[in-house]
């Protein structure tokens, strides 16, 4: 066993732990904090995969920002609320599990037939990581891809837009006879005001 | 053979001018149409000079048209191609020679007197404009009517003058009973216009056009007997309903609801005389059949005697007048009927200066009696009406034949054709008329001018505004000068009409002089008669009128036509569609219907359990599609 | 490199198998969010162990892009869920079920 499959059987286990924990974990912060593991473990498949620049894109987009982000929301939230874990809906479990079995077992099937399981990686991936893999996938990015990077970063500034306007609670106005309700303002004197 | 012989007359500058006579009426609605409201006064006034215009340029041309050669009057104004499908055309021309021209300066001369008597009568009524537009677009609906060149702008005027008539009739739709009768109306004219389109529709399927030259000039070598005849009777249903004939006569007497100028104009002078115009137009279709005059003279003779009597125990002055009406245009369709086509119009004519000059005055005494109708309730208004009374006079006089008044010459012409051409019992009969319309109309009189009043509404009666009195005194000058037209069966206006609606029949029988003198003699001795009964108070005519009963009831409901149509054709269609309605429909129809919506419903209520809101199930049936689908996809690879 | 890369997608479709599970099983609407970040990333894997396979980087930028868009998709999924969640108090998806007939 070379070491890239000893580092593979290492950490596919724990991604599929990871993503088992998340699944069961009562509690979101958990649960949040499963995935950021499983998301570390899929980061270092990619270092495997010859992809270092993805592998360092993974820890700070997803298991840095887009968790901590969730974190945040959870917070946000409230913490303390337990899940509730019991099903109201009759077979949802067992069908949902019948289906990802059988999905487990088509890829298997679809893999079988296609690339067969012990087919290694070709040679020559160095050639195509010439200079870097960061550099080569920005030769691809911004020339091949270069109109639908464009796209991504208008999509980008919409979505930040449209976070806010559903986010945002709008300010209600304060009446006075509410503040004095809530005892946060004296009711008016009678006597004239300070000059 | 009549009208296409004559050869049409090239343009000149008077006789461009005649798109404008009916334009101007049409316009000058318009403007009443919209700004109405603001004219406020000034509404009546440009109507009424809308249409004096339309006749001052009607005699202009008219004048400019009788000053070609008999056989060149005829001036066809192109104005636009209407409609062209394929072959078929039709075209808005407006056709000018000696009938349509006569029907013009009818029409506009009449009707300008009746617009300015309007101008007083309605004086105060909050919907005033409108009231003047709605006359104004009958003018330019009859003017249409008139000269159109071709059947369908007849029928274009024809169906306008029916809406006209619709809309004046219930102008005071405030009252159901007014509302109604505008309806009654309405639907009653629209059997007849109906089978008149159908007659359009065969005349378009056997001459392929609707224009009167080619129709008109061809009808006896185009049209087999049995063609003619049924074109000829769908026409003449057509006639019967806007002339208001038996057995469509019975909108015409309820129509009375109407402004007593919109009797006056539509229900008397003009637009019910478009059905005898039809008739007069289209001889040659009807000439081509062998039944069709026949039957023409029969309809009319009915209608003259029926209405006459009917006529006699009206209360209502303006019932009198309306059943009076539909009895002169009896005689008119009973001319037509003999071949008088000329006879027809100067009876035509002179009957559209009496009876609006009679409608006029009858609308002047309910104005000064503030409404009242009934003629028991009038009595001695020569004193304080004088100039209404005296000219209404005239017109009782003309209309009853009183010698040289119009009517004496119209009908006495009519009654000596019918005698010389060898038909004694039309002849007979039409005296009788004669007798009866003296008879009614001496009674209208003597209850309404003579005597004493009857009611204090009667005593505290006064005269009419200028804007009235006026137009009454010309058209008495017309009444009992409208004579001088055509003292003789082949006079002046029968000698212009001859190039369109060709010569009066002539043959022999008792002597012209015999024959008016009789005539005379029979209006004098009904008036008489009617005074003796009345006015003489010698007679107590309630009396008389209660030993006769049941025949004055009975002639005071129409010999109860009116009665047998609700019981006989109204109440089983009623009751027909009452069974369509709540019975094939609600249970037949709607049921079919009902029970579609409701399998539907019961599937959808099934069917909806699949949507059970639950994101997770979407999700699943979601899952298990994609998975299937791959399934799908890996199987045919 | 010496790894056969039917592995890393086997790998991937187990986890996009629980990510799914996810999905249909949890009713916690951050959690089942969270899997739909799983299966976006169960994606991402085939997709660079394919780029691998064919020795060429559209696979990569590929992946590189659906990040992009998971960022874009977390950032106003998670808004909706705030607003979600100030509306009602809850989110739990089987709750809001408004809309079903």
């Amino acid at each position: 066993m070379s070491a890239d499959q000893l580092v593979f059987w290492i950490f596919a286990p724990i991604a599929v732990a990871g993503a088992i924990g998340m699944l069961l974990s009562r509690n979101a912060v958990h649960a949040a904090l499963f995935l950021v593991v499983n998301l570390f473990c899929i980061a270092v498949m990619y270092l495997l995969l010859e992809a270092p620049f993805l592998f360092a894109v993974q820890i700070i987009v997803y298991a840095g920002a887009i968790m901590v982000l969730f974190l945040f929301v959870i917070m946000l939230l409230g913490v303390d609320r337990g899940d509730d874990l019991r099903e109201p809906l009759i077979g949802q479990r067992p069908l949902a599990v019948i289906l990802a079995a059988a999905f487990v077992v088509e890829i298997a099937v679809a893999v079988r037939a296609g690339i067969g399981f012990a087919t290694m990686a070709p040679e020559g991936f160095d050639a195509v990581n010439r200079d870097g893999n960061a550099r080569a996938l920005a030769r691809v990015l911004f020339r091949e891809y270069f109109l639908p990077f464009e796209v991504t970063s208008l999509l980008l500034i919409v979505a930040a837009v449209a976070a806010m306007v559903l986010a945002h609670r709008r300010a209600r106005a304060v009446t006075q006879a509410e503040l004095e309700r809530l005892g946060l303002l004296e009711p008016p004197r009678e006597e004239a005001p300070s000059p | 053979m009549v009208g296409a012989e004559l050869t049409s007359a090239a343009v000149t500058p008077t006789l461009g001018l005649l798109w404008l006579v009916p334009a101007l009426p049409l316009a000058a609605a318009a403007v009443n149409l919209f700004w109405g409201r603001r004219l406020k006064r000034a509404a009546g006034w440009l109507a009424s000079a809308a249409v004096g215009a339309a006749f001052v340029l009607s005699a202009l041309v008219v004048a400019e048209l009788f000053r070609l050669p008999a056989q060149e009057r005829l001036f066809v104004q192109h104005l636009f191609d209407w409609i062209r499908v394929g072959a078929f055309r039709v075209g808005a021309d407006l056709r000018l020679d000696a009938l349509s021209a006569t029907m013009i300066l009818v029409v506009t001369g009449v009707g300008t007197l009746i617009h300015v008597y309007a101008v007083g009568y309605m004086e105060g009524d909050p919907r005033f404009g409108r009231f003047f537009a709605y006359l104004n677009l009958f003018v330019g609906a009859m003017l249409l009517l008139v000269l159109g060149g071709n059947y369908l702008l007849l029928y274009v005027g024809w169906e306008g003058v029916g809406l006209c008539s619709y809309l004046l009739i219930g102008f005071w739709f405030e009252e159901v009973a007014n509302a109604n009768a505008a309806k009654k109306a309405f639907v009653t004219t629209r059997i007849g216009d109906t089978a008149m389109l159908v007659g359009l529709a065969f005349i378009v399927w056997r001459f392929g056009t609707l224009d009167f030259d080619p129709v008109l000039g061809r009808a006896g070598a185009t049209l087999t007997e049995g063609a003619a005849t049924a074109i000829a009777l769908l026409l003449l249903g057509g006639a019967i309903g806007k002339s208001a004939q038996v057995p469509l006569h019975v909108w015409l007497p309820d129509a009375m609801a109407g402004p007593t100028p919109v009797s006056a104009l539509i229900h008397a002078a003009t637009m019910v005389t478009a059905g005898v115009y039809l008739v007069v137009r289209s001889a040659p279709i009807f000439e081509a059949s062998p039944v069709a005059l026949p039957i023409v003279l029969v309809v009319g003779l009915v209608t003259m005697l029926y209405a006459g009597t009917s006529a006699l125990a009206q209360t209502d002055i303006k019932r009198v007048l309306a059943y009076s009406t539909i009895s002169q245009l009896g005689y008119m369709f009973m001319a037509a009927g003999m071949r008088a086509y000329a006879a027809a119009m100067f009876l035509l004519v002179a009957h559209a200066f009496y009876k609006a000059l009679l409608f006029l005055g009858a609308g002047s005494v309910i104005h000064g009696m503030h409404g009242e109708q009934d003629l028991r309730a009038m009595g001695g208004l020569l004193r304080r009406m004088p100039v209404t009374s005296a000219t209404t006079l005239v017109g009782v006089a003309a209309l009853a034949g009183v010698p040289p008044l119009a009517a004496f010459f119209a009908k006495d012409q009519i009654l000596e054709i019918a005698n010389h051409t060898g038909r004694p019992l039309v002849w007979a009969l039409g005296s009788l008329g004669a007798l009866v319309s003296a008879l009614y109309v001496g009674r209208l009189a003597a209850l309404a001018f003579l005597g004493r009043a009857r009611s204090r509404a009667a005593e505290r009666a006064h005269e009419s505004p200028p804007t009235m009195a006026l137009p009454l005194v010309a058209l008495a000058v017309g009444a009992a000068a409208a004579g001088a037209l055509n003292v003789v069966p082949e006079g002046r206006l029968a000698h212009l009409l001859e190039p369109v609606v060709g010569a009066v029949p002539h043959g022999e029988g008792i002597p012209a002089w015999a024959l008016s003198t009789l005539g005379g003699l029979i209006a004098v001795v009904g008036l008489a008669a009617t005074w003796v009964v009345y006015a003489s108070g010698r007679v107590d005519h309630e009396m008389l009128a209660a030993r006769l009963e049941p025949i004055p009831r009975m002639l005071g409901a129409g010999w109860y036509v009116d009665a047998a149509y609700e019981r006989f054709v109204q109440a089983p269609t009623l009751a027909a569609a009452r069974f369509i309605a709540g019975v094939l429909d609600a249970r037949g129809v709607d049921g079919l219907v009902h029970a579609i919506a409701g399998g539907v419903v019961g599937i959808a209520r099934i069917g909806r359990r699949i949507q059970t809101g639950f994101v997770r199930s979407y999700a699943l049936v979601f899952l298990f599609g994609a998975i299937a689908l791959l399934v799908l996809v890996g199987a045919r690879s | 490199m010496r790894t056969p890369i039917a592995w890393f997608v086997m790998l991937s479709g187990i986890l996009f198998a629980l990510g799914s599970l996810g999905v249909l099983i949890r009713r916690n609407a951050l959690l089942i969010f969270m899997s739909v970040e799983l299966q976006l990333n169960a994606v991402n894997l085939a997709l660079v162990a394919f780029a691998r396979m064919h020795n060429a980087l559209d696979g990569q930028v590929l992946a590189f892009f659906s990040m992009v868009v998971a960022a874009a998709e977390v950032v106003v999924g998670l808004a909706i869920i705030v607003a979600v969640y100030r509306r009602r108090q809850t989110v739990d998806v089987d709750d809001a079920r408004e809309l079903r007939w």
